[in-house]
């Protein structure tokens, strides 16, 4: 119903220039070579090169049990990191959306500060911060929460440790970004009706902050599914998870063709996966007006 | 820290309140750490040449030596340039894009934005890396540091592009609706009345954009060159043969060096506010 | 209306805050490119080098670099595959010198992507015979030994009851209660089917699909007491998280630097001897300078500061004794003192092969955990 020189119903030719500037970015320097891995992923591999034609033994060797069962738990450790990467996070994201006012920019740039160092040094000091005889031992002994050495290091729960640490600003951000905005009329609202500060935060709170949850994972466990760098050095490369069973293809057996089929097949089944769970959850959905 | 009073204001209420300040303390003891302990063993003497958990001395040598280690030093400045670039042009992309997802008129071109966002995390690194690579050679784009740029911006822009969605999201639409009416221009209407309101979703995707370019690994393995070289692949690399305390003190006196430019930034934000405020 | 419009509030909606938190890094950057960024782009006198991080004593470059003005340009990866991804592509190109891993010469070479080195302009005189002319590269036509390593195991004793000689020990070791999930193995496919190959009589370079697939199978019912697969860190060792692993010898000094306890041994019936090369690559834009670089690589007393600087052995014949009385533990930087080449093999990458060999290593991590 608007009226200005530009309406929000019909395009306009800004509208396309401004969605269009990002689009032709990204065709060229992703989808395009994207588009190639895809044409590799027929052809027959020629050590470290490709060479074209049109063979399905790529995707008979990709769909073998064995990378299935590996695709599936890669599922299971990404929507398990991920879940818990917002346990811990939504607590951080409440507080400094909701109960910082004056020290709000204090409180998320602390959460932000170590993430201007290298990730790199900062896994390698978890590894020697978690190891035996290091300070989590000594913190731990001390507090009588656990006696004796500490055989953390190149376990799973190392593993989640690391990539808990890792995500949590992913986490916090996209979560503080949609909790700032609830306007605080709507809780002092429930309050005045009688409700709990459980239940408003269950029936008011929660439900408003569904785009910043959605975004959260996807933001975390996604990228989680190709994580190789953190299961290496924090949980001794045991199992097998998919960046590494792919990258192994790529590096270590030169085999593109094949690397190029399996990513497909990871591609299109993480695809279904987001789709089905954004259309079940509505969780990408406005909550504006 | 002001703590929201709460309605009833009874002892539940308290418990609460303070659970949740030490959760957010022990959040920021838990994510500082691991870099304080990083300069920590910057300082260690390690043993011959390389770093160990045990702290067998403390010495000063590293810094020095971490300079004189020009491939090393040679990283670290690239990795600078290069995240600056990536992190400005996928916060450009990044806003249009996420605006775009959210307040796109057509609907067909909402969802295939969004699905190519998604698609841009789905992929692994690895996949991209190659991907690039080949696609550079077929296409005989020479090598150097703007590919290496333009290869890490397609994920830091989706990352940018889905915080900034987040917050369109919760943004009024008739505020938009109004500029429309009193004859605003879409662009107009973009710079100066949602921009404001995304500030801060801008800021902190653009640094989690830098952050994310500083610490590539992947993509950028496979586009370094002769030329140009990074230093999360450098510090990959050395984690074969062991890591010397250098790189601790390369990566601790980098950090250091941010922090002091971001204080720098603030302080003058601060100076040149007073007047606004009075 | 006007609220959102003239926004006074908090500091976050400040529209100068983007401003700012742009202009540290940006700071940050632009100061950054004086860093030592000049030389690589002076337009004469230049060399590229590709390797591990690290890999040249500092003071030897500068020693180079003061006697001939070229600072070595050294770009670095993180595995010997990487290397030969990168240099089979564009992105090769503009490397002079890259120090590949013996067992990739052979494909580097067969890709077309190496220059045959003139061995007129190069004196190997010096070098130590067993490192030369070895089967990765017969008379060494594209490469030249820089430094070079053995897979062994170091062990604690007291946890494994005993003394190690053979593979069999190894695998026997490591079913034992006190062991059982703290070893290490290696994360490369031949390096871990290999022993098991050795024990068979086999040769890892001649040996078919079925073949490995044989050996697998047991490391597959190994790999439950494994512990790590990935890069050792000599603090697990140090500390008893690990008691078992496969390394090479450097590691091992190291570790035994940190805890004298630990044993160190390059088990029969064979072990493998890996050297990583300079090889030239075809086509190097810089060749006249990467010769005088070799050259002076090559001198006796910067192959003694080599060594003693990255803590592997450079094949500088009689370098044993050359090495200062103040080294510790020299007698370990060669593996020990009574290492027998002939029992020694290198892996040559087949492309027939290799891939069954990295797809097995998968697996094998797979079953570990």
């Amino acid at each position: 119903m608007a009226v200005g020189r530009f309406s929000l119903r019909a395009g306009s030719i800004s509208d396309h220039i401004l969605a269009g500037i990002p689009t032709i970015w990204l065709t060229v320097f992703f989808l395009a070579p994207l588009g190639f891995t895809v044409v590799f992923s027929f052809g027959r591999s020629t050590f470290g090169g490709v060479e074209l034609g049109f063979t399905l033994n790529n995707y008979a060797t990709a769909l073998s049990g064995f990378y299935g069962a590996a695709f599936l738990r890669t599922l299971l450790f990404a929507a398990t990191a991920s879940g818990l990467c917002l346990l811990v996070a939504f607590p951080v994201a409440y507080f400094i959306a909701r109960h910082t006012s004056r020290f709000r920019l204090l409180a998320i740039t602390l959460v932000l500060i170590p993430y201007f160092s290298s990730f790199l040094i900062r896994v390698m000091s978890l590894t020697m911060l978690m190891s035996r005889e290091g300070l989590l031992e000594k913190v731990l002994n001390t507090l009588h929460l656990h006696a004796g050495p500490l055989d953390l290091l190149d376990t799973q729960t190392a593993v989640f440790i690391g990539i808990v640490y890792a995500y949590l600003p992913i986490a916090v951000v996209p979560l503080v970004v949609v909790l700032d905005r609830i306007p605080k009329a709507l809780t002092e609202a429930s309050r005045d009706l009688g409700a709990t500060r459980w239940e408003t935060f269950l029936l008011v709170t929660l439900p408003l902050s569904r785009p910043g949850i959605a975004t959260a994972i996807m933001l975390t466990a996604v990228p989680m599914l190709g994580e190789m760098v953190i299961p290496k050095l924090l949980g001794g490369s045991r199992g097998v998870l998919m960046g590494q069973a792919l990258s192994s293809q790529y590096l270590q057996s030169q085999n593109y063709p094949l690397g190029s089929a399996m990513a497909v097949l990871v591609l299109l089944g993480v695809a279904v996966i987001v789709g089905l769970l954004a259309w079940i959850t509505k969780g990408f959905a406005e909550v504006g007006r | 820290m002001m703590v929201e009073r709460s309605y009833r204001g009874d002892w539940r209420d308290h418990a609460i309140d303070s659970g949740l300040v030490v959760w957010y303390l022990a959040a920021v003891i838990f994510l500082f750490a691991p870099i304080i302990a990083a300069i920590v063993y910057s300082f260690n003497l390690g043993v011959v040449n390389k770093q160990t958990a045990v702290l067998t001395g403390w010495t000063w040598q590293w810094y020095p030596a971490a300079w004189h280690d020009l491939s090393l030093r040679r990283s670290v400045s690239a990795s600078l340039v290069v995240s600056f670039w990536s992190a400005l042009i996928s916060i450009v992309m990044g806003t249009l894009l996420g605006y775009a997802i959210v307040r796109h008129p057509s609907s067909k071109v909402r969802r295939f934005l969004a699905g190519f966002t998604y698609m841009l995390l789905i992929v692994p690194e690895s996949v991209i890396g190659v991907s690039l690579l080949l696609f550079f050679a077929v296409t005989r784009f020479a090598l150097n540091t703007v590919t290496l740029v333009a290869g890490i911006t397609p994920m830091a822009i989706a990352v940018v592009a889905l915080v900034i969605r987040a917050r369109v999201l919760t943004l009024d639409r008739e505020v938009e609706e109004a500029a429309a009416d009193l004859g605003s221009t879409r662009v107009a209407t973009l710079w100066l009345v949602i921009l404001p309101q995304l500030a801060p979703a801008v800021a902190v995707g653009g640094v989690m954009a830098y952050t994310f370019s500083f610490d590539n690994l992947v993509v950028s393995a496979f586009l370094t060159t002769a030329r140009i070289n990074t230093l999360p692949v450098y510090l990959y690399g050395s984690l074969q043969y062991g890591p010397s305390p250098a790189v601790y003190a390369a990566a601790a006196a980098v950090f250091l060096f941010t922090m002091l430019l971001l204080a720098l930034a603030v302080l003058i934000y601060w100076i040149t506010r007073r007047p606004a405020a009075a | 209306m006007t609220r959102i419009l003239c926004s006074n509030g908090s500091s976050l909606t400040r529209r100068s805050m983007l401003g700012l938190l742009g202009a540290a890094p940006a700071a940050a950057s632009l100061t950054s490119i004086g860093l030592g960024a000049s030389r690589a782009w002076a337009a004469t006198g230049q060399l590229n080098i590709y390797s591990w991080p690290d890999y040249f004593s500092t003071a030897d470059l500068d020693a180079y670099a003061k006697k001939t003005g070229v600072t070595p340009n050294i770009s670095t990866y993180d595995s010997d595959d990487t290397m030969f991804a990168k240099v089979n592509s564009p992105a090769g190109s503009g490397f002079d010198i890259v120090i590949p891993g013996s067992s990739w010469i052979k494909q580097l070479a067969a890709k077309g992507l190496l220059e045959e080195i003139d061995h007129s302009k190069l004196d190997l005189g010096s070098l130590d015979p067993h490192l030369l002319n070895r089967d990765y590269d017969p008379g060494n036509k594209y490469s030249i030994p820089k430094d070079w390593g053995l897979l062994g195991v170091i062990y604690n004793p007291e946890a494994v009851g005993g003394e190690i000689k053979t593979w069999e020990d190894f695998f026997q070791a490591g079913e034992k209660p006190g062991v059982s999930g703290k070893i290490r193995m290696s994360d490369s496919g031949w390096e871990t089917i290999g022993p098991e190959l050795w024990l068979e009589g086999k040769d890892w370079n001649t040996v078919g699909e079925a073949d490995i697939r044989k050996a697998a199978e047991r490391l597959k019912s190994f790999a439950k007491h494994v512990k790590s697969f990935s890069g050792l860190d000599v603090n697990s060792l140090a500390n008893g998280a690990i008691v078992l692993a496969q390394t090479n010898q450097a590691k091992a000094r190291a570790a035994i630097g940190l805890n004298p306890k630990l044993k160190w041994v390059v088990p029969g019936p064979m072990s493998e001897l890996w050297v990583d090369n300079y090889v030239l690559i075809k086509d190097a834009p810089n060749l006249e300078q990467a010769y005088d670089f070799l050259a002076f690589q090559l001198r006796p007393e910067i192959q003694l500061a080599e060594t003693e600087y990255i803590g592997f052995p450079a094949p500088l014949a009689g370098l044993r004794e050359k090495l200062g009385a103040d080294v510790k533990d020299a007698d370990l930087i060669f593996g020990g003192k009574d290492v027998d080449f002939s029992k020694l093999t290198s892996f040559v990458v087949n492309p027939e092969t290799v891939g069954f060999y990295s797809q097995l290593q998968t697996e094998i991590q797979a079953a570990a955990g």
